[in-house]
């Protein structure tokens, strides 16, 4: 191990670039990622580099590719101690980058800042590290909530569920020939809709969390909407992204769950039969619902901490920080921004805002990267198709955070 | 006289050098950390483990089940590359009207990204929206859609299907152009003697094609063998581990788990029934070099 430290020691000394060039300016080097590749952020690096003449900007933007292509590359960067100074990242991996002793901690600069406060202490604590260290900037926000077709809804005799009760007789009430009540995503990214009726029905992440009887209870339950209620496409198991979307724009399901990134092309296509509410909530009122993060980190091997903190928490900072989620199609984390914000129709912000109270993040501990990518997406499509039983999923995801 | 000795193994060197550095060194970099529990976010604990990982890829079901999807992925695709191929290449060697046009249409979905194959095949075969279950249901084949990526049963064979569309057209050019190479006076010469069809591509095509037909079905063989691109992007190895092969559940231990020293084990595992075919290659190689 020595030897190792030694050598990437070694390597780092000969291999960082001469950051400070002579004219005194700092290249700062940035990694993002968004998910249409045609935004850049060239405009706002201008803009900054203006304000900021000291400071060059060099924005690198790294494959997402669901985000195992970025954190890969971003791993193995650190690891060859090639990383860049600074870049955008999601919580689920805070707690690999601090096993890889990656991160900076910020505390001190987030504490000079004078634009901090105008970020929600409710942001600041999620971004929180278990340590209770900050190495986190917020930088953008979505809360999952329940898209329902408004038309859909009206046939039917229905109105938007609250509890789970709700839920089941809208999905059951909505569900006629080739349309289903829910379309569920069973591919990668869909614990979302899992994590709204099994975890806010009660399961939780701590050791034996998973398979208390509530927990498998609630697990049996959101199956056997697929299984017995046949509420979901049979397609479910497979569907990702632009499966769900697009069935719910075309007429082929009544409701799913995402976030205000899709807003626009909802209404686009559905004009006033879409609306939102926040998922519904299990019968002693509990809830749950994923909190989308996106701030931006600085690296503990950067050697221009200083000219980092300024672009990061710049870019978190009011007209720029609203600048940069016109890219992302993402909620602002500043305060002042959000009290201005035209960017989505008000009943889609209204719904996240609402849905903020059930808002949580998965655990912050290296496992969940895995558990985001195969653990849970192969355990739910096998317990979908009747594989497996669903307390084997719950046994498998216990077994797969506490051996 | 020493020096002129040498001097083939100086102007091999530069390659040698070079196979050593991209290829030598990855191999045995891979074999490094299969003996070792090495996961990409703990650089700083890469304990030795032995054959640990070996042995619970032994008790590990998707293993089984990857290596069995495998071996069905393998022989299917290869095979009916082949014999689409084929077909494909006979036709394009007799004439007809606009011959040049189709033996330079054959070659598009070859030319096509993985990517795009996957994601075109991802929407012909989507259950609500896909081509395949608008025309089935259209013409009465079929009386409700079928969820042909989400069905544990049908989900490779459909996968599959996309495999072969892309590289049936590898086939179809090179047996087009064995068949190119043998001689016009053959043909004549057995259509002389009374040769039928049949007889002509037995005693004059096969003999002429043996040689290019092994050989492309030995590349197929390693190249499909190892490719998970279009899995990747139609089904991610689901549901389940219905798509799951072995190259894939390796990527994904590796890339997703960051479980390089599982994934390396896995890899290594491919690798030697891999090597079993290379060396059927080589060795036949080898011999017609000899000869």
């Amino acid at each position: 191990m020595k030897r190792r430290t030694f050598l990437a020691a070694t390597t780092a000394a000969i291999a960082a670039p001469a950051i400070v060039n002579a004219q005194g300016t700092t290249t700062v080097r940035w990694w993002y990622h968004f998910d249409n590749p045609q935004h850049s952020p060239a405009e706002l690096i201008a803009k900054f580099e203006a304000a900021n003449p000291g400071i060059k900007i060099q924005a690198e933007s790294i494959p997402w590719g669901g985000g195992n292509d970025y954190y890969t590359r971003l791993y193995a960067a650190l690891v060859a101690n090639n990383a860049p100074d600074c870049a955008m990242v999601k919580l689920a991996n805070m707690s690999r980058l601090l096993e890889m002793r990656a991160l900076e901690p910020l505390d001190q600069q987030i504490g000079g800042w004078a634009d901090a406060s105008d970020i929600s202490a409710n942001l600041w604590n999620l971004h929180k590290a278990p340590d209770g260290k900050r190495y986190y900037v917020p930088l953008q926000y979505v809360v999952l909530y329940l898209y329902y077709r408004v038309d859909l809804f009206q046939q039917a005799g229905v109105a938007a569920p609250k509890t789970f009760d709700e839920f089941l007789k809208a999905a059951q009430a909505t569900t006629k020939g080739d349309v289903f009540g829910f379309g569920m995503r069973g591919g990668a990214g869909g614990h979302d809709h899992w994590g709204s009726f099994v975890l806010g029905g009660g399961a939780t992440f701590e050791k034996g969390g998973m398979v208390t009887p509530k927990a498998l209870e609630a697990n049996r339950w959101f199956v056997a909407l697929g299984r017995d209620h046949k509420v979901f496409p049979p397609s479910a198991p497979n569907d990702g992204f632009r499966q769900i979307v697009d069935n719910f724009k075309a007429g082929r399901t009544a409701m799913t769950i995402h976030h205000v990134g899709s807003a626009n092309e909802m209404v686009d296509a559905l004009g006033d039969k879409v609306s939102a509410v926040p998922v519904p909530r299990a019968a002693d009122g509990k809830g749950w619902t994923s909190f989308g993060d996106e701030s931006n980190a600085i690296f503990a091997s950067s050697r221009n901490k200083a000219a980092a903190f300024r672009w990061i928490s710049w870019l978190s900072t009011n007209e720029s920080n609203v600048e940069f989620n016109k890219f992302t199609g993402q909620l602002t984390v500043s305060n002042k921004g959000a009290a201005n914000w035209t960017l989505h129709p008000k009943r889609f912000v209204d719904a996240s805002a609402q849905s903020l109270a059930i808002a949580d993040t998965l655990p912050n501990v290296p496992a969940t990267a895995d558990f985001l990518r195969t653990v849970w997406p192969t355990n739910m499509q096998r317990a979908l198709l009747g594989q497996i039983q669903p307390d084997d999923m719950m046994r498998a995801i216990e077994r797969h955070y506490h051996g | 006289m020493v020096s002129s000795r040498l001097t083939p193994y100086y102007f091999l060197a530069p390659a040698i050098l070079a196979t050593a550095a991209i290829v030598l060194y990855p191999v045995a970099s891979t074999l490094w950390m299969s003996f070792h529990d090495f996961v990409l976010y703990r650089p700083f604990d890469v304990p030795f483990t032995g054959l640990r990982n070996y042995e619970r890829l032994l008790a590990d079901e998707a293993f089984w089940i990857s290596l069995w999807n495998s071996f069905v992925w393998v022989g299917l695709a290869v095979g009916l590359q082949f014999a689409l191929g084929m077909t494909a290449a006979l036709i394009l060697n007799e004439s007809f009207a606009f011959r040049s046009l189709a033996r330079a249409l054959v070659v598009v979905p070859w030319a096509l990204p993985s990517v795009i194959i996957g994601l075109m095949f991802t929407w012909v075969y989507d259950y609500n929206l896909g081509l395949l279950n608008d025309i089935l249901l259209r013409f009465g084949f079929i009386k409700s859609p079928v969820a042909w990526l989400a069905d544990p049963d049908i989900a490779l064979y459909a996968v599959i299907v996309a495999l072969v569309w892309q590289g049936f057209p590898f086939f179809a050019v090179i047996i087009l152009a064995g068949l190119q190479a043998i001689p016009g006076d053959l043909h004549e010469a057995a259509e002389i003697d009374g040769a039928t069809r049949l007889q002509r591509f037995r005693h004059v095509v096969w003999p002429g094609l043996k040689g290019v037909i092994l050989t492309a079905l030995l590349l197929r063989t390693i190249w499909v063998a190892n490719s998970l691109d279009v899995i990747l992007v139609m089904t991610g190895g689901g549901p389940g581990y219905a798509t799951h092969t072995l190259p894939l559940y390796a990527f994904l231990r590796a890339y997703s788990g960051m479980e390089f020293g599982y994934g390396s084990a896995l890899a290594v595992v491919l690798t030697l029934f891999l090597i079993s075919v290379a060396a059927f290659y080589v060795r036949r190689t080898m011999r017609e070099a000899f000869r």
